[in-house]
């Protein structure tokens, strides 16, 4: 066993901190983070890290990577969550759909996308999500019919989060209904220009302010080398890249945060005449937080180092999944009662503690236990998929 | 980094279950609860026949000579089968006190000895002052008086000491009750005139018990380490042991699983085996997520031990952690097996008393809590 870092990751690590303590501004981590829109800020910083050596260090040679472990991704989203950066400025694309071109688009798709995402320069919005295919992904109902030389999509998308500022829509859609078929055979995965004619996309506003979108298409014509892999095999490939998302995405360093604007309000913030930090329900809580995020990491870093070594994985991104998103939960109740009444205050107010971020937070707190599967579906796969107990 | 254990350590895992699960199945460790000395001669000679008490102790004091995940692995196995006898007292806290702390008459008087399964030791800590958890509480007196300490004073909760050949005492030769200086540790005999042990009945069904000292003379020779200055080897034994407990923790998590696993798929109600109802595999994905934290928090903790790495954080963070990961691990247990697991022969009781005494032993969750405060320099 070896938990460590080899010395070129490390070194690499101290060179990536001093960056983003210059460059990484509050206004980039909150295009990042809350999903408003990546604006000209974001963008620009994620040029920034690829001209930096950042961006596209695991990415094969010929598409513009160096082709190290992607180990150095991992150190990269990791970094930036510790900045209250969540990811990388166009994570779908970097994060979920290249590596599913890469594995099954053809040699044109490659060469068209893949240098443009390791570069950090396009996003894709994802679209999966349909109003009756949310956990039952597999139920889509929007129809892509062949046509000579494209596809003629009809339908609509929901909670497509960043269909507003992408260039492409990753979309999965019906390409057979055999009622004699099991659902998910007859699914495939396009990529779409975002702002093709025929596509309408309209503002969904979440409960923590930011912003997802439904997206109609009426009779939006697809040239048919924008098909992904075989024809009806689309489900297989969004399920054989669920895992690695999740280990991309599901970053417990991104809580940190949250613990480090907590230790430095205590510490400046008296009560009684006493410093909260010294109050030992202040302290416990606190140290809970920290606690259950060491745990976090190894249950992540557990999925990553499967993923890395490309070792079976049946449960264990699944397990860093529900953890995490749960431990938000338990972290920002946590926090909010340690601020007490001024846990309430939105950002702006004279009086508002930790920068309105916990405020902002339990609001954001009900979603990573919704977005990207609920806690019971993936509660369901630990189950069956990582332990054996059978279907129902 | 890598998970992976070594083709050895994997080996060890393999020769500690089958020796694990011949020696110690369920009635047996029923039986051993009863008994007075609480283990059996076979098992513990075959334990020694095995190398297990010399696993950590260095080769040229007879031992194996290796390392601290090694021992890991088979607390693990051990934990896993709640295999009753002083191997932890002896081992974990007797040996590695020893070893970091004792001169080498010492270690050439005490780990061959050990290495060899030829004595018991036991590691007297506590005291009925401990109310809350702080290994700094000393209140048990060691007066010098010409070539000798005298000690007086209550020991509790102290494990195995009904079965030590030697007691490590841990008592205080100078400071105020709960000052970090002026603690000093001393091996006594356990036969010893003055001292007086009685067993206590636990919830764990461990063999712990109050061990008074009345004006025990103890030869100066006796002391382990410096007169005065044991708080850094307590500090690092105590890391030791209470991730070592985290180890046994995990292990027992992983059998309660097997078992719960196994009764999903057999039992069947409305027609079908329960594993199908999503309300029981929800709890078996709760325990999964347990043991997968308890285990890995361990070995990167054990990791560090090994490595040399300051890590006290870690495990103040292992150890509440997997505490209260084991705590709701029983639970749910309990819950897959409802009634059948609630009768006194079933191994599940076995598993949840003893989760209560894990979380105890060797900094509570709040202790430790505690410790991770100060060193996130909340104070």
């Amino acid at each position: 066993m070896n938990f460590g870092y080899t010395p070129e990751e490390e070194q690499f690590r101290k060179r990536l901190k001093e960056f983003l303590d210059k460059e990484m501004t509050e206004e980039i981590a909150r295009q990042n983070w809350e999903d408003l829109g990546v604006g000209s800020e974001a963008r620009e910083f994620s040029k920034k890290l690829y001209e930096n050596g950042f961006l596209g260090l695991p990415w094969p040679k010929e598409y513009g990577g160096q082709e190290m472990s992607p180990t150095y991704d991992f150190i990269l989203i990791d970094e930036l969550g510790k900045r209250w950066g969540a990811h990388v400025p166009l994570d779908v694309g970097y994060t979920m759909v290249g590596h599913t071109i890469l594995r099954r688009g053809s040699e044109e798709q490659k060469k068209e996308f893949i240098p443009r995402i390791v570069r950090g320069e396009i996003e894709f919005g994802l679209g999966y999500t349909e109003p009756n295919a949310g956990s039952d992904l597999a139920s889509m109902m929007m129809k892509a019919e062949e046509k000579e030389d494209y596809f003629l999509i009809n339908g609509q998308k929901t909670f497509n989060t960043e269909s507003h500022y992408a260039d492409y829509h990753w979309l999965a859609a019906r390409t057979e209904s055999n009622p004699d078929k099991p659902k998910y055979k007859g699914i495939s995965l396009f990529i779409v220009d975002q702002r093709a004619p025929g596509i309408d996309i309209r503002p969904m506003i979440t409960m923590s302010d930011e912003r997802t979108n439904e997206v109609y298409y009426d009779d939006v014509k697809v040239p048919k080398s924008r098909l992904v892999g075989e024809k009806n095999k689309g489900f297989y490939y969004i399920m054989e890249a669920i895992d690695s998302e999740r280990n991309h995405v599901f970053a417990p360093a991104r809580l940190w945060p949250i613990v480090d604007d907590l230790v430095a309000y205590v510490k400046e913030t008296s009560y009684q005449g006493k410093s909260l930090a010294e109050d030992p329900f202040v302290q416990n809580k606190i140290a809970w937080m920290a606690i259950e995020l060491e745990v976090a990491q190894m249950l992540a870093d557990n999925a990553r180092w499967l993923e890395l070594n490309e070792l079976p994985i049946t449960m264990e991104p699944e397990i860093t999944k529900v953890y995490l998103s749960e431990l938000e939960q338990r972290m920002v109740d946590d926090a909010m009662q340690i601020l007490g009444l001024y846990g309430q205050l939105e950002e702006n107010s004279k009086y508002t503690a930790c920068r309105g971020r916990i405020e902002w937070y339990y609001r954001h707190s009900f979603m990573p236990t919704i977005g990207a599967g609920t806690s019971e579906i993936g509660r369901n796969v630990i189950a069956q998929r990582g332990l054996g107990l059978p279907r129902g | 980094m890598d998970f992976n254990f070594t083709d050895e350590q994997n080996m060890l895992r393999e020769s500690a279950r089958g020796f694990c699960e011949k020696m110690s199945p369920m009635d047996f460790v029923l039986e051993m609860e009863k008994d007075e000395k609480g283990y059996t001669p076979e098992l513990w000679n075959g334990m020694a026949e095995l190398g297990w008490m010399g696993l950590i102790i260095p080769e040229e004091y007879g031992g194996i000579g290796l390392g601290f995940l090694d021992l890991i692995v088979l607390l693990e196995e051990m934990g896993r089968m709640c295999v009753p006898g002083p191997y932890f007292s002896t081992v974990v806290c007797g040996a590695l006190a020893i070893m970091n702390a004792g001169n080498e008459d010492q270690k050439t008087e005490y780990l061959p000895k050990i290495a060899g399964g030829e004595l018991v030791f036991s590691l007297a800590l506590t005291e009925p002052c401990m109310t809350r958890y702080d290994p700094a509480c000393i209140s048990v007196s060691a007066n010098k008086n010409g070539d000798d300490y005298v000690i007086n004073g209550t020991k509790l909760f102290v494990n195995d000491a009904h079965a030590a050949d030697f007691i490590i005492c841990v008592a205080r030769t100078g400071g105020v009750i709960d000052a970090k200086e002026g603690i000093t540790l001393f091996i006594v005999d356990a036969k010893a005139p003055g001292i007086t042990i009685t067993p206590l009945k636990t919830l764990g069904g461990d063999k712990q018990a109050e061990v008074v000292f009345e004006n025990v003379k103890v030869p100066a020779t006796q002391v382990l380490g410096e007169v005065g200055a044991a708080w850094p080897v307590i500090e690092k034994v105590f890391q030791y042991a209470a991730v070592g407990k985290c180890a046994e923790m995990a292990g027992g998590a992983m059998r309660v699983l097997e078992l719960a696993l196994d009764y999903c798929h057999q039992r069947v109600q409305f027609g079908k085996p329960i594993g199908m109802f999503q309300a029981v595999q929800h709890l078996c994905a709760n325990m999964a997520i347990n043991l997968n934290g308890s285990k890995f928090i361990t070995y990167k903790t054990s990791w560090m031990l090994d490595e040399g790495t300051p890590c006290m954080a870690q495990v103040a963070a292992t150890k509440a952690w997997v505490s209260q990961a084991y705590k709701k691990f029983v639970i749910l247990g309990h819950q897959v097996f409802a009634g059948t697991g609630f009768m006194v022969e079933h191994e599940m009781p076995m598993y949840s008393r003893r989760a209560r005494a894990a979380e105890l032993a060797f900094g509570d969750i709040n202790y430790h809590c505690a410790v991770m405060a100060k060193e996130m320099d909340l104070s």
